[in-house]
Formats: structure tokens, C-alpha cells, sequence
């Protein structure tokens, strides 16, 4: 029976070594930061609104002669917060001395999160709420409360929007 | 079995001892050497309407190859999604533009699978640097917060 000789044997040990050389390989890290901060961006269609003049009995509703507003409400908010548009007039509709309460503007919404609703001075007023970042379209239509009661004049109001999340 | 046949095995044996030590000594194999400047690598708070992709300081990758005959491959692989807390951001949104081109390739980042970031043959001494711009891909969409993650640069021969 042939019995391998110790220079055999060494040959193998060698042959293995060289199989089982490990290949090379050296890594680094490095460490990725991205700040994605909240922000919020409000755009609309038309930054004004006019109402025509109309007779009170058969034109009680005036509608804003520019149609509806669309309002663009793009917002990078927290997990699951709720991001909310408000409106708030800066006075009542004034001209001159005279004056219309500024509750006479009522809006009716369309889009998702837009609700419908009547403009205040004193307490802004929910446009439209979501959840989330995103970026979200609606529109507003304003009418005017017409009635015989108002002095004549051409009045005018800002309107303050508001678009935050907590 | 006689003496002198006792002798001639415990030389044989004494000999293939030698050629192991030597074979030992002649497989030095490739070194490798990669440094990444800066560690960290920061996207800045940007309007994505402005800024649609954010693209983060140049990474300065500076690598060398030794006693190296075959290919060499610079991979990188993230450790899993931009994070920030509950809420994360798919690392595929992260791509880079890496000069010079060759050694180096543009990409796409992957947790999943490492990406090739630059290859060659041969060796590459004294080191020789790269230059890495990361760039994110912005959006509204994303949940606010300040994500994180680990990139895994790795320098490898066959």
C-alpha cells in the first residue's frame, strides 16, 4: 500500500494556502445627514377679489367677479401632524368711514381638506387641513352678502392667509 | 524500517516546513488603503421648488493600491433608508455624480446592494483622490425631521 511521502504532504499544505488566501478588501464609513426641516410654501391663482354692484332683491349672493381662487398649499410637515389654512381679515370692509362687517365674505371650498366658510376679523378661519406633507390644490369661491343697507362706496379688506403646522 | 531511512523522512520533513515558512513569506497579498474627507456629509434644508435636488459637500475619497496584479473595485452600499425616527426616506433617493471619470462612475445609492463607485487594474500608488457629490433628490413629500444613515465605503481585489 503506497504511503505518501512528508514532501507530498507539504506540496498540499502549500496549495491550500494559496486557495484560502483571502482577498483584500478596507472600508469607510461615512455618515449621511439631511436636514428636512418643516416649510411651507402658499400660492393662489389671484391675489384679488371684486365684487360687481348688483341689486339686492334679484342679486342677493354676489360672486367674486374673478371665478374661484385656486389656492396651491405645499407644506413638509411632521409624521402624521395636521397642517392647517386659515384666513383672517385685517378690518371690516371699509371705505372711508363706512364700513361692512367682513363676515359679509363668505367662501364656499372645493378639493380635498377645503371646507366652506364666512371671513372674521377677529379669529381666523379653517380654508382647508390636512395631514402630512404633501402638496395640495383646492379652490375657494367668495360671495358677497348684498344688501340695501350699505352705504354707497367702493370697499376694500386684506385678507391674511395662513398656512402652519404644529 | 532502518536508521538511514528514519534520517531521510525527518529531512523531507524538515524541508516541506521550509517551503511552507517561505510560501508563507511570498503571499503578501494587495494593500488597500481608503480615507473618506468629511466623515459626515450633510444635505442642507432647501425649498424643493428652488432646489429640486440637494446636493451635499464633495467627499474626497483618497485611495491606494499596493502589490495588487488583477482588478480592484471601490464599492458603496448604504446601511438601510435616510431615518428620522418612525419616518424615513428610500436611500434610492440619493444619487452621486464622482469624478474623475474613469476610475470613478455616477450612481444611484442602494442598502441592498453595494454599487460600484470607481474600478481598475493594477496597482494605483502613491494615492490618488476622488471626488464624491452626493445629491438628494427633494421633495414635499417628505416628513419633516432630520434624517441619518451610515455609508459603507469598500475597497476591494479579488
Amino acid at each position: 500500500m503506497p504511503v505518501a511521502s512528508p514532501l507530498s504532504f507539504s506540496l498540499l499544505l502549500i496549495a491550500s494556502l494559496a486557495i484560502a488566501a483571502p482577498a483584500g478588501a478596507q472600508t469607510a464609513t461615512s455618515t449621511f445627514s439631511a436636514n428636512l426641516g418643516g416649510i411651507a410654501k402658499l400660492s393662489f391663482s389671484s391675489n384679488a377679489l371684486s365684487f360687481p354692484d348688483a341689486d339686492p332683491d334679484t342679486v342677493p349672493l354676489i360672486a367674486a367677479a374673478g371665478g374661484a381662487i385656486t389656492i396651491t398649499a405645499k407644506a413638509r410637515a411632521s409624521l402624521a401632524a395636521t397642517v392647517t389654512l386659515t384666513v383672517l381679515a385685517a378690518d371690516d370692509l371699509r371705505s372711508g368711514v363706512e364700513t361692512i362687517p367682513a363676515s359679509a365674505l363668505t367662501w364656499t371650498g372645493s378639493g380635498a381638506g377645503f371646507v366652506n366658510g364666512t371671513v372674521s376679523r377677529a379669529t381666523p378661519q379653517v380654508v382647508a387641513s390636512w395631514t402630512g406633507s404633501g402638496i395640495r390644490m383646492g379652490t375657494q369661491t367668495y360671495r358677497f352678502q348684498n344688501s340695501w343697507s350699505y352705504r354707497t362706496g367702493t370697499y376694500s379688506v386684506s385678507l391674511l392667509y395662513t398656512l402652519v403646522s404644529p | 524500517m532502518t536508521c538511514g531511512t528514519l534520517l531521510r523522512s525527518g529531512f523531507l520533513a524538515v524541508a516541506s516546513l521550509a517551503l511552507l515558512a517561505s510560501a508563507a513569506a511570498a503571499q503578501p497579498g494587495p494593500k488597500l488603503d481608503i480615507s473618506i474627507t468629511p466623515v459626515t456629509t450633510t444635505f442642507p434644508l432647501s425649498d424643493p421648488d428652488t432646489v429640486p435636488i440637494v446636493a451635499a459637500t464633495p467627499v474626497q475619497i483618497t485611495y491606494r493600491i499596493r502589490q495588487n496584479d488583477g482588478p480592484w473595485t471601490l464599492t458603496v452600499l448604504a446601511n438601510g433608508d435616510l431615518l428620522a425616527g418612525p419616518a424615513s426616506v428610500d436611500i434610492s433617493n440619493v444619487t452621486w455624480v464622482a469624478t474623475p471619470a474613469p476610475p470613478f462612475q455616477n450612481g444611484v445609492l442602494s442598502k441592498t446592494v453595494a454599487q460600484r463607485l470607481a474600478s481598475g487594474t493594477g496597482t494605483v500608488n502613491p494615492a490618488r483622490q476622488g471626488q464624491v457629490t452626493f445629491r438628494l433628490a427633494n421633495s414635499w413629500t417628505y416628513t419633516a425631521g432630520l434624517y441619518t444613515q451610515t455609508i459603507v465605503f469598500t475597497l476591494t481585489t479579488p
